[in-house]
C-alpha cells in the first residue's frame, strides 16, 4: 500500500501492452474458433447447417432479448432485495429474506410453469369471484410471463450477490458518509454501491451467463426461443445430431462473448486508473 | 482560553448498553465554544462510544445530548447535527473509489449544494492547509497513512463544521507520520475550532487542550487542565492509568 505509486505506474505501463495481448487474445481466440467453426459448417455444408441457422435465427433474437430485458430488471429488483436483506429494519429484512428463501427453493422450470399456466388460472378464478370481465378473459402473454418468471427467480439470487457485495464494504465507509451528513440513500448511492459494484462484477457476470443458458427453459412455456426453434426444426427434419450441435455452438458463442465482455468491464472499473 | 458558559455541546446523564455491557454509565459533559478537550482512558472505557454518541453514529439508551441548540432526537435533527460536526476516524475511512479531490468535494456538493467550481476551490484551499495540494488527483490507496488522515481532516473541514471529533486519529499511523497529523490538529485548535479528541498523545494534549478528561469503565473519573491532570492527578485510577501510559 505504501509503495511508490509513480514506480508502480511505470512498470504497469511497460507490462501493459504485452499483458493485454496475452490476457485478451487467448480467450478471444476461443470465440474466434467457435465462430469460424460455425462459418465453416455453413459454407461447406449449407444443407443442413445453413438451413438450421436460418430456421432458428429468430430464436437467437428471442433468447437474447428475453435474457437482456430480464437481466436489466433483475439488476433493479435484486438491488431492492439486497438492500432489504442488509436493512436494519426487521420487517423489511424479514420480507426480503422470505422472498429470497422461497424463490430459491423452487426450480426455475416450475416457477415458469406457475407463471404461465397457474397464474392466469388464478386471475380467471378471481375474475369469476369478483365478476371482473377483464380478469375472466385474461390470457397470459408467453414472452411477458417468461421475462417475469426469470426476473423474479434470478432477482432472488441477485439479492444475495448484492448483499455479499454490500457486506464486503467496511462499516467505516457508511459511518464516514453518515458523519458527513449524508442520509442512508445518499451514502448507499455515492459511497457503498459504487464500491460494492466492483466487488460483485464477477459474480454478476456469472449470473448473466447462467441466465442466458437457463433462458432455454422458457421454451416450455410457448416462447419461440433458440431451444424451442431447434426442437421445431428437429421435429420436421429428424436430424438431431446436426441440429443440436448447431444450437449448442450458437449458445456457446453467446456465453463466451458475454464472459469476455464481463472481464473487460472488470478491468475497466478498477480504482486508480 | 474561552471559558464563559456557552456550551456548544451539552451532554446529560448519557447511558449506553451493548447487550449486557454497560459502556456508558451516566456521562455529564459540557463543551464550551472553542474549547479543546482531550479524552484519555484505558481500552474499553467508552471513549469511542461517547464520541460516536455526539453525532449519533451510536444511539444512546438514556439521557440527552444537545449540539449547538439542536437536540439529538429526530432524524432531521440528527442529519442537521451531523453537518455541524466533523469526525475523523482511526482508520481514516477515505472513499477508496474516489480521488482525493472527489473525497473532499462529494459531501459539499450533495449536502451543502455547492457547485463544482466552488466545492473545488474549498477543497484545494483545505488540501493546501493540510499540506498536500499536489495529491489532489491521487487515489487514497496511493497515499501514506499520514497523508490519508490529513485528507480525512480536510474532508471533514470542507463541510464547515462547528465541532470536530477525533477518535484516536494517530493510533493507526507509523511513528514518523504522527507529527504531521498532530500539526494540522494543532493549527485547527489555535484557530479556535471546538474539538473533542480521543488521543494518548500527551504532547498534543499539553500544547493544545484546555481540558483533559480521564474516562474509566463508562464514567468520567477526573478532569482538569492537562498539565494539572498529568502532573497532579487526584484519583487513584488516574494515577494508575497515567503511570502505564507515561512509562
Ligand atoms: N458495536 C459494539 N457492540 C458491542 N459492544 C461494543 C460495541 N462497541 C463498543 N462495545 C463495548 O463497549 C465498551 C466501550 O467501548 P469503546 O469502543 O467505547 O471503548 P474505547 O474507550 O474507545 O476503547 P479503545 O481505547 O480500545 O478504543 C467496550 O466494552 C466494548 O467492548
Ligand atoms: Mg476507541
Amino acid at each position: 500500500m505504501q509503495n511508490n505509486p509513480e514506480l508502480e505506474k511505470e512498470s504497469d505501463r511497460e507490462n501493459g501492452f504485452h499483458k493485454r495481448i496475452k490476457d485478451v487474445d487467448q480467450w478471444w481466440l476461443l470465440v474466434v474458433i467457435v465462430v469460424l467453426l460455425i462459418i465453416l459448417l455453413i459454407t461447406t455444408k449449407p444443407d443442413p447447417y445453413n438451413r438450421i441457422l436460418k430456421f432458428v435465427g429468430d430464436g437467437i433474437w428471442v433468447t437474447l432479448y428475453t435474457t437482456v430485458i430480464s437481466f436489466a430488471l433483475v439488476l433493479v429488483l435484486g438491488l431492492f432485495g439486497g438492500l432489504g436483506r442488509t436493512s436494519n429494519n426487521k420487517l423489511i429484512r424479514g420480507i426480503a429474506s422470505v422472498y429470497v428463501e422461497v424463490v430459491r427453493g423452487v426450480p426455475l422450470l416450475v416457477q415458469l410453469i406457475i407463471w404461465y399456466f397457474a397464474f392466469p388460472a388464478i386471475v380467471k378464478d378471481l375474475g369469476q369471484a369478483w365478476n371482473i370481465q377483464a380478469f375472466m378473459t385474461y390470457k397470459a402473454n408467453p414472452i411477458v410471463m417468461a421475462i417475469l418468471g426469470m426476473t423474479v427467480c434470478y432477482a432472488a439470487y441477485m439479492s444475495e450477490v448484492y448483499r455479499a457485495g454490500i457486506e464486503s464494504i467496511p462499516k467505516g465507509q457508511m459511518e464516514a458518509a453518515r458523519s458527513l451528513g449524508m442520509n442512508y440513500f445518499q451514502a448507499m448511492g455515492y459511497v457503498i454501491l459504487p464500491q460494492a459494484f466492483r466487488v460483485i462484477l464477477p459474480p454478476l457476470g456469472n449470473e448473466f451467463v447462467t441466465l442466458l443458458k437457463d433462458s432455454s427453459l422458457v421454451s416450455v412455456v410457448a416462447v419461440a426461443d433458440l431451444t424451442r426453434r431447434g426442437r421445431e426444426f428437429m421435429a420436421a427434419n429428424f436430424i438431431p445430431i446436426q441440429t443440436w450441435m448447431m444450437v449448442a455452438l450458437l449458445y456457446l458463442v453467446m456465453t463466451l462473448i458475454a464472459a469476455r465482455a464481463v472481464k473487460w468491464l472488470e478491468k475497466h472499473s478498477r480504482y486508480e486508473r | 482560553m474561552i471559558m464563559q458558559s456557552d456550551p456548544i455541546i451539552q451532554i446529560n446523564n448519557i447511558h449506553k448498553h451493548f447487550g449486557s455491557v454497560h459502556a456508558l454509565r451516566g456521562i455529564d459533559l459540557d463543551v464550551q465554544r472553542g474549547e479543546v478537550i482531550v479524552v484519555i482512558g484505558p481500552s474499553g472505557s467508552g471513549k469511542s462510544t461517547l464520541l460516536r454518541c455526539i453525532n449519533r453514529l451510536e444511539e444512546f439508551d438514556q439521557g440527552s445530548i444537545v449540539v449547538d441548540g439542536i437536540p439529538l432526537d429526530s432524524a432531521e435533527n440528527i442529519n442537521a447535527v451531523r453537518t455541524e460536526v466533523g469526525m475523523v476516524f482511526q482508520q481514516f475511512n477515505l472513499f477508496p473509489h474516489l480521488s482525493v479531490l472527489d473525497n473532499v468535494t462529494l459531501a459539499q456538493r450533495i449536502i451543502r449544494k455547492r457547485d463544482k467550481k466552488e466545492a473545488h476551490e474549498v477543497a484545494m484551499e483545505l488540501l493546501n492547509k493540510v499540506g498536500i495540494p499536489d495529491k489532489a488527483e491521487c487515489y487514497p490507496l496511493q497515499l501514506s497513512g499520514g497523508q490519508q488522515q490529513r485528507v480525512a481532516i480536510a474532508r471533514a473541514l470542507a463541510m464547515n463544521p462547528k465541532i470536530m471529533l477525533f477518535d484516536e486519529p494517530t493510533s493507526a499511523l507509523d511513528p514518523e507520520m504522527i507529527q504531521e497529523v498532530l500539526d494540522v490538529m494543532l493549527t485547527l485548535a489555535k484557530e479556535g475550532m471546538t474539538m473533542v479528541v480521543v488521543s494518548h498523545e500527551m504532547g498534543f494534549a499539553r500544547a493544545a487542550a484546555d481540558r483533559a478528561i480521564l474516562m474509566d469503565d463508562g464514567l468520567i473519573v477526573e478532569q482538569a487542565a492537562p498539565k494539572v491532570l498529568f502532573s497532579q492527578p487526584k484519583e487513584e485510577r488516574t494515577k494508575a492509568f497515567l503511570s502505564k501510559v507515561l512509562s
